[in-house]
């Protein structure tokens, strides 16, 4: 009996940090979002933190992005466009962005994106020399914000 | 039993991993095994966003595209080919990088599909193929990317 019982709490410690690892898991809201970083540059807790914030401050807001929300990738930035649909940029001249297309530069300065018609939100990865508290308030408004966007994309077909 | 057990599993995973099998919609399309990591999956995310996101460009891959390498090809990390030839006579093979996530995957995916259109379409020698698809490229990634 005691040894069924110590596996049982082996196998419930090995489940509870398999669900943990790789995500935000909270078992009491039914909340479990995947989180994907870069093996080598990603910053899985300062994610956490953000999401943490929106759960103490904005109940609603932490509703709708564990109902509406499955997974969050840390990527270099949120692409809105391709600089590439510009022949000159084929052509290898050195164009700003902001003359080819502001969305594309406006995206790549946001701090995250909603991708219509998943259930994903883009966070931008940190910029060097960026992070502590103003880092995890801009992730966390990002966060509130692009829940809602999927939101709207789910339930008022916003599209 | 067992036989029949390793049977169901290879199944399972050869489905998970190596087809994107979507009845209602009646598509099914190939996956090739990934050597970088779990591409495969972000392949099925990318479908499954245009599915949602974005049906009309979905149906299209599903009529053109039988199946999608997801590894580095001649596009590298990150790009994207289509091979002209006999194999694409038919549903195209398409090999589309996941290297830089799922939104570059899904315009990617629209690319490469926009020039198996172009190929069953038998479009002249000569015709300038790649401004059109850059277009579509850029047209759906503005479409789908939601930020402010």
């Amino acid at each position: 009996m005691k040894r069924w019982a110590v596996i049982g709490v082996v196998v419930l410690l090995v489940a509870w940090g398999w669900l943990r690892a790789f995500a935000w898991f909270d078992p009491l809201a039914f909340c479990r979002i995947h989180i994907d970083v870069e093996l080598l540059e990603g910053d899985r807790s300062g994610i956490r933190h953000a999401i943490d914030v929106v759960r103490r401050e904005d109940p609603i807001a932490y509703r709708a992005l564990c109902r509406w929300v499955d997974r969050i990738q840390e990527e270099r930035q949120c692409d809105a466009g391709d600089p590439q649909a510009d022949r000159r940029v084929r052509g290898g001249a050195g164009i700003p962005l902001g003359v080819l297309d502001p969305a594309i530069r406006q995206a790549r300065e946001a701090p995250g994106c909603y991708v219509r018609g998943s259930r994903i939100i883009v966070l931008r990865r940190a910029p060097d020399g960026a992070g502590g508290p103003p880092l995890v308030r801009e992730r966390a408004e990002a966060l509130k914000r692009l829940a809602g966007y999927s939101r709207a994309f789910w339930v008022e077909g916003v599209r | 039993m067992v036989a029949l057990a390793v049977l169901a599993i290879v199944v399972v995973l050869g489905v998970r991993y190596f087809v994107w099998v979507d009845v209602g919609g009646r598509c099914v399309i190939g996956i090739r095994p990934s050597l970088v990591g779990y591409d495969n999956s972000t392949v099925k995310r990318a479908l499954e966003t245009l599915r949602h996101g974005s049906p009309g460009d979905y149906r299209k891959v599903c009529t053109h595209v039988g199946s999608i390498n997801p590894n580095p090809s001649c596009g590298g990390f990150g790009g994207g080919c289509f091979w002209h030839g006999q194999n694409a006579r038919g549903r195209a093979s398409i090999d589309v990088s996941t290297e830089h996530g799922l939104i570059w995957t899904v315009a990617i995916l629209v690319h490469e599909t926009c020039h198996a259109i172009q190929f069953h379409e038998g479009r002249p020698a000569g015709f300038d193929h790649e401004d059109e698809c850059y277009n579509e490229d850029h047209r759906i990634m503005r479409a789908l990317v939601q930020f402010e």
